[in-house]
């Protein structure tokens, strides 16, 4: 999942990059969200005594639940998700993949053991693990996003590298994803927690790429190598490098390539067939479809077809889908505040102004006087 | 050395007042010319900057420009130790990591000394341009607080519609909806209840009540307020410190969604 450790490496090296905010400050904002992590994440997550939430014929709802709550949670604070669904995955995935299947099937050995011994701990624990995500719980998902009125898209490839793709062409303001990878395919913001349950109270973590390579002094490109080297979905990394050695070994020598040829091969091997430049094409042109060609749409809830589908077919109680969609149809209403940095342009900071400690400027040098630009403001239409 | 002495001590608590509901922490810029602060709320919907002139200081000293990145709840416990007819006096060295404020009674009896350490903050200024506004409306700030207190009863906007025969506040809600007229005052007798408007164009905008409401907490600091406004520009919101100053508040108004 995603890239190993990036989270701490960002916080360690360029902490200027994370900012903290609530979740009410991102009204208006267009968000793409990576459907299959958080399909995934309400599977495991939203359950009650250990189980998945299922309709009388043992069909799981966990997932719609989380999808029905969680949207209706964001649009009330007025943001205005899209989500983006995994297409296929890409081949170089596959060993990932296995390596996914066989922890899965460690996890199911080890239910069966627990089942046997009785501790309901390890039961919960290793049912958890257990969870897949099938094409049916999406296909559901994307049903109910329907008659929400909430616009989702279906990436050819990884979602990821859609969401990224719509946040770099302005479609949306971030991407909301767990998923560190985002960054490397080029989101400029990532939004980390937004689909998290409002019980946890946890606040939404933003980082910015741009000041993430700036914190780390490094490309774009070179970004991107060093993710590899700390360990992606694509394939393996070097055995014995970790976040502090593979950022110096990026930061002097550029590229894998060069890393390699320059390795102290006694010490560290590379893995014999190692397809990073294939990786690293991955993360610089995904499989992506041109987001100019996708339209997003916020429509009216289709409360009938919700309470029809939810609670006729799901079970749902059918007060609280309609509450819920008084909610989804209040914030349609009315108008968006607007925020001041779209009316006035922030003044880049001059280097160390912030710093003042350090900042050795001449006496008499006025720092004030910038404050106040001229101009005027665009008037009318 | 930054040293500014304030004999109307009650003024600098009145200004705290008027922005620690809207700003927690806050970098006050000290200049030759004076003590100015700038920043935007935590969701970046309105903008607060005061600015205090160096001549309205009883003495004012500033060998060289400082920033003091401050913790305004902190700063507000202090200055409410000064007694109202307290004599404030600002202290800090060139590099600062600490400010000093020192209170005397007007009577040199008493003398208290508060230290506050300081903060390093990473805040972003905006450039705002100087503006024709198309309207600016001056009014008692009583009845400006009277009015957006009334209001907020009704809904969470405010709508500001300014035409050549007066200003109109209004608010629709659940409950119903409310409307205010304020007409220009013909015959100026007392110059602090006059309502003066001054109009280019008509404008109409939509604010959140939530945000004047705070605005609204500077109203002990000056009897009159302006208000300008011109079409999709954010509203300026402004009072007199005394004779030393002012404060702004820049609003974001409210805009039509474009996707729905």
């Amino acid at each position: 999942m995603g890239i190993l450790g990036l989270a701490k490496l960002i916080a360690d090296v360029a902490p200027a990059a994370i900012k903290e905010n609530e979740m009410k400050n991102y009204f208006g904002r267009k968000v793409a969200v990576d459907a299959s992590m958080s399909l995934y994440q309400f599977l495991v997550a939203v359950r009650q005594e250990g189980n998945m939430l299922m309709t009388a014929d043992g069909e799981t709802t966990s997932h719609l639940m989380g999808f029905f709550y969680r949207t209706i949670r964001m649009v009330d604070n007025g943001i205005k998700p899209v989500y983006v669904f995994d297409g296929k995955p890409p081949t170089m995935k596959g060993g990932e993949l296995a390596k996914r299947k066989e922890r899965r099937d460690e996890a199911q050995k080890q239910l069966e053991q627990a089942e046997e011994a009785g501790n309901v701990e390890d039961i919960d624990k290793f049912s958890r693990r257990l969870v897949k995500v099938t094409k049916t719980h999406s296909d559901e998902a994307k049903t109910l996003l329907k008659l929400m009125g909430i616009p989702y898209v279906e990436a050819p490839c990884e979602a990821e590298a859609q969401c990224a793709a719509l946040a770099k062409a302005g479609k949306v303001f971030g991407v909301a994803t767990e998923d560190m990878d985002a960054l490397t395919f080029g989101t400029p913001v990532l939004l980390r927690h937004l689909t998290f349950s409002e019980a946890r109270k946890m606040p939404i973590k933003e980082f910015h790429l741009s000041k993430v390579l700036e914190g780390m002094e490094l490309s774009q490109k070179e970004f991107i190598d060093m993710c590899i080297l700390l360990g992606c979905d694509y394939c393996d990394s070097i055995r014995g490098i970790g976040p502090k050695r593979a950022i110096e070994l990026i930061r002097s020598h550029k590229t894998i390539d060069d890393v390699v040829s320059k390795l102290d091969k006694k010490k560290y091997s590379p893995p014999e067939e190692w397809p990073y430049a294939e990786a690293r094409n991955l993360f610089i042109e995904p499989e992506v479809a041109d987001p100019d060609s996708i339209e997003l749409k916020w429509v009216e809830p289709d409360e009938e077809g919700l309470v029809k589908y939810m609670c006729e077919d799901k079970g749902f109680n059918e007060d609280r889908i309609r509450n819920g969609c008084k909610k989804l149809a209040k914030a349609r209403s009315g108008t968006t505040q607007g925020r001041l940095d779209s009316f006035f342009k922030i003044i880049p900071q001059q280097p160390n102004s912030a710093n003042k400690r350090k900042s050795e400027e001449k006496p008499g040098a006025k720092k004030g006087t910038a404050k106040r630009g001229r101009g005027s403001f665009r008037k009318g239409r | 050395m930054f040293e500014a002495r304030l004999v109307q001590g009650n003024l600098l608590k009145k200004v705290l007042d008027a922005i620690k509901d809207l700003l927690n922490e806050a970098s006050w810029d000290c200049a030759d010319s004076g003590i100015q602060l700038q920043a935007m709320d935590n969701s970046h919907v309105s903008l607060v900057s005061v600015n205090l002139r160096a001549e309205g200081f009883d003495k004012y000293r500033c060998d060289r420009n400082i920033i003091m990145g401050m913790d305004l709840t902190s700063m507000s416990k202090i200055l409410k130790c000064a007694a109202n007819d307290d004599i404030i006096t600002m202290k800090a060295q060139d590099n600062p990591d600490n400010v000093t404020f020192m209170f005397e009674s007007p009577s040199q009896e008493k003398v208290s000394d508060y230290e506050m350490k300081l903060m390093n903050l990473d805040q972003e200024h905006l450039g705002i341009p100087e503006t024709d506004y198309a309207c600016v409306i001056k009014m008692p700030s009583g009845e400006f607080a009277r009015i957006c207190r009334d209001l907020s009863q009704f809904g969470e906007s405010i709508v500001i519609a300014c035409t050549k025969e007066g200003v109109r506040f209004s608010a629709a809600g659940d409950i119903g909806t409310a409307n205010i007229k304020l007409a220009q005052t013909s015959s100026v007798d007392k110059e602090d209840d006059a309502v003066i408007i001054d109009m280019q164009e008509p404008v109409t905008l939509t604010f959140a009540c939530r945000y004047l409401n705070m605005f609204t907490k500077a109203t002990p600091l000056s009897p009159q307020v302006s208000l300008s406004m011109s079409p999709e520009v954010p509203l300026v919101v402004e009072y007199a410190i005394g004779e030393i100053g002012q404060i702004q508040y820049f609003l974001a108004p409210k805009i039509d969604d474009q996707d729905n």
